[in-house]
């Protein structure tokens, strides 16, 4: 009798006590993104603390929504022209990312550890879509998942016009970097 | 009368620079000292930008709106800025109010169903279409201050 007991004692521990992290859902409301712009003229930086984002840890699906009028900069005018003449934050409100983390199976959600992955997928900003790529940094911990990546992007591609004025102060390539901790969602 | 010239023309060299100094050095919206363009429940808010997100965007973005409802979530995950998440419609639609990180003591006062009246600057509706992964959402406040 005892050992049935210790049998379906130590079937229960495997099955609820020993959590495993594989599959499912990881999610975040509160990531972040920074855009840097860099010329010997001026550094531009903001940023937006509430990224919308989430990836299926089956598939490697990953998605990001961000809303364009909660990027922050230092000074309040270069957010107003950011918004007004740049990215028509009004019109256009959201950008977005659909894309895949391409080698999930080299993530072990199981274990904690630091491991990178190539993501590549659609950007979408200012209803014009691009395919961009990147390597992701992903550090495992529990059931938590630290994401990293930078990536460049051109403006000009996304039917951002820059006017000759300020074209020194604003670099031809802008850096994107992410930094989102996801919670697995049971 | 080349000297008043002169003078007339300083004078306007000096108040152009200083016009352009202020407008550079423009402050971002002191929320606490801003009167709201509305008050309204976090239902009532949530709404308007389900109902028409256009019009919502037209009357709200960018201003400051006094909203009051019930903390659905004290989200402290993003040490930057600290987050109150509102209930405004079921498991699909929530107010989410981002604070200044010197806000945070005030923040960690409050808790899951406290009922709050707070203001900030409204930035439009997190309503992803067409991403399965993020379907709920979430209309977005920032600079947010407590009133009571």
């Amino acid at each position: 009798m005892k050992k049935i007991f210790l049998i379906i004692g130590l079937a229960s521990a495997v099955t609820f006590g020993f959590k495993s992290h594989e599959g499912g859902v990881y999610k975040s409301n509160t990531g972040n993104i920074n855009f840097y712009s860099h010329t010997s003229v001026e550094d531009i930086s903001a940023d937006n603390h509430k990224v919308k984002t989430a990836f299926d840890a089956t598939s490697g699906k990953m998605q990001y929504s961000v809303l364009v009028k909660d990027f922050e900069f230092e000074k309040a005018l270069m957010q107003e022209h950011f918004n007004e003449n740049y990215m028509e934050s009004t019109k256009y409100p959201k950008s977005t990312f659909n894309g895949t983390i391409d080698k999930i199976a080299n993530i072990n959600f199981s274990k904690d550890g630091t491991y990178t992955s190539p993501v590549s997928g659609k950007l979408t900003i200012k209803d014009v879509t691009k395919d961009v790529a990147t390597t992701g940094t992903f550090i495992v911990k529990g059931s938590t998942v630290n994401a990293k990546a930078v990536f460049n992007i051109n403006p000009r591609d996304y039917n951002i016009s820059i006017p000759k004025a300020v074209a020194n102060k604003i670099a031809q390539e802008l850096k994107i970097s992410v930094d989102v901790d996801y919670v697995h969602q049971h | 009368m080349k000297k008043i010239l002169l003078l007339i023309l300083s004078l306007g060299v000096a108040i152009g620079a200083y016009v352009a100094y202020s407008m550079y050095n423009k402050k971002h919206t002191n929320v606490g000292e801003t009167k709201p363009v509305a008050s309204l429940s976090a239902l009532d808010l949530f709404t308007a930008f389900e109902n028409d997100e256009t019009e919502a965007m037209t009357k709200f973005a960018d201003q400051v709106v006094a909203v009051s409802g019930d903390i659905y979530t004290v989200d402290l995950s993003n040490e930057k800025e600290p987050q109150l998440v509102l209930a405004a419609n079921g498991d699909n639609g929530y107010i989410r109010c981002g604070f200044k990180p010197e806000e945070l003591e005030k923040i960690k006062t409050l808790e899951a169903g406290n009922n709050v009246e707070l203001k900030g600057e409204c930035k439009g509706v997190n309503a992803p279409e067409g991403l399965d992964l993020l379907a709920d959402i979430d209309v977005v406040l920032s600079s947010c201050i407590i009133i009571e």
